[in-house]
């Protein structure tokens, strides 16, 4: 993982929790990325097709109040050393968990465990 | 890794009779694909927001287009008033042409700031956006990007070599007239008023905003009238064709 050389890490930004995540630290595979992803599979598509997904996820926390859309993209700034690594849409992703997991909205196990079973669900035969 | 795509028939016996290949997609399911489907469902299960929420909101963002945009050129063209609200007050402007850049959310779409700025083509001075970083692009009001737009080659080059990158789309700027590159960012949306063609005195609104196309706005084209997005292709015959029934006699050698 990237440390920011010469740049201190913070830990209280004004929007968002700067501590790092395990979890999230750990999915920062750029191999991944929709950059990389799509030309192997020659696919034209500019972004992956969960960006549509994610946006509404950003809208409906907005609505409903659980997370305003600026706040969030304040917060999302913060991040933005952070996960300089991976490009976007996969860097609004992570930077939104961190976000969420930062405010309480879930815990580091509970992503965990919905990811393991999340996962179990997509690669089951 | 297995070819993920089959370029070589059109017989697929195993894919119901179709005969056409199937569009190549990913088979591999990454991390990221992971963790926004178990982001999405937590939210869901915590009461943050409801699937049939999400459902509209995606189905929202699906549905934007550039026919906003030109609602708004063609009314500015034609009501000077209008105009003038366009450049003091674009959102307000925005929202008399039915675009509340407010929506869905109260505070705008995931990624758009509410802050637009229209820029005044005229006939000494042209304009052109581009979002260098990223892909930054007024949906509010154009709807979604074209591929192009948020490719390193367009966003890279428009800037550097403005008038040939212009030149690629066919777009030929005279040396008088003075070009400007608009650089979005997260923060600012630009969407270009283009000058008014020649040939359309007494049109209505309705007929001008059908010749204010999306690549208009964007200011890679120019608005002509006769050209519309859903009207025929342009063909023109190739001035010097091949007449050649096979190769030329020194390739077959």
């Amino acid at each position: 993982m990237s440390s920011n050389v010469g740049i201190p890490d913070r830990a209280e930004g004004q929007y968002v929790d700067l501590r790092r995540i395990g979890l999230l630290e750990a999915i920062q595979n750029e191999d991944q990325t929709w950059e990389k992803l799509a030309p192997r599979w020659c696919v034209t598509n500019p972004e992956p097709p969960w960006k549509v997904c994610l946006d509404a996820t950003c809208d409906a926390l907005s609505a409903g109040g659980a997370l305003d859309s600026l706040e969030r993209r304040h917060a999302e700034d913060e991040l933005e050393t952070m996960y300089s690594e991976i490009p976007n849409p996969e860097r609004q992703l992570v930077a939104l968990a961190h976000i969420m997991l930062s405010r309480g909205l879930m815990t580091e196990e509970e992503l965990a465990r919905q990811m393991e079973a999340v996962r179990a669900r997509l690669e089951a035969v | 890794m297995a070819n993920p795509h089959n370029h070589d028939g059109h017989d697929h016996s195993e894919d119901g009779g179709h005969d056409h290949s199937a569009a190549p997609m990913v088979d591999e399911i990454s991390d990221f694909e992971i963790l926004e489907l178990a982001v999405r469902e937590l939210a869901i299960e915590k009461g943050l927001f409801t699937a049939e929420d999400h459902r509209a909101f995606s189905e929202w963002n699906d549905a934007r287009t550039p026919a906003a945009g030109s609602r708004l050129v063609a009314k500015a063209w034609t009501d000077p008033e209008y105009k003038a609200r366009v450049f003091a007050d674009p959102l307000a402007a925005s929202k008399e042409i039915g675009v509340d850049w407010s929506e869905p959310s109260g505070f705008g779409t995931t990624s758009d700031y509410m802050h637009l700025t229209v820029l005044e083509d005229t006939p000494k001075l042209h304009h052109v956006i581009v979002c260098t970083l990223c892909s930054c692009y007024p949906r509010p009001i154009l709807g979604h990007s074209p591929y192009w737009y948020r490719a390193p080659n367009y966003r890279r080059r428009i800037v550097r070599w403005p008038r040939e990158v212009l030149a690629e789309f066919g777009l030929i700027i005279p040396p008088e007239v003075e070009l400007r590159v608009e650089d979005s960012n997260a923060k600012s949306r630009f969407m270009v008023l283009p000058v008014r063609p020649e040939g359309t005195e007494g049109w209505t609104e309705e007929q001008l905003a059908e010749i204010v196309t999306r690549d208009t706005m964007i200011g890679i084209a120019l608005p002509k009238p006769g050209r519309t997005t859903d009207g025929p292709r342009p063909i023109h015959k190739a001035s010097r064709p091949v007449h050649s029934g096979g190769r030329p006699r020194e390739a077959a050698l």
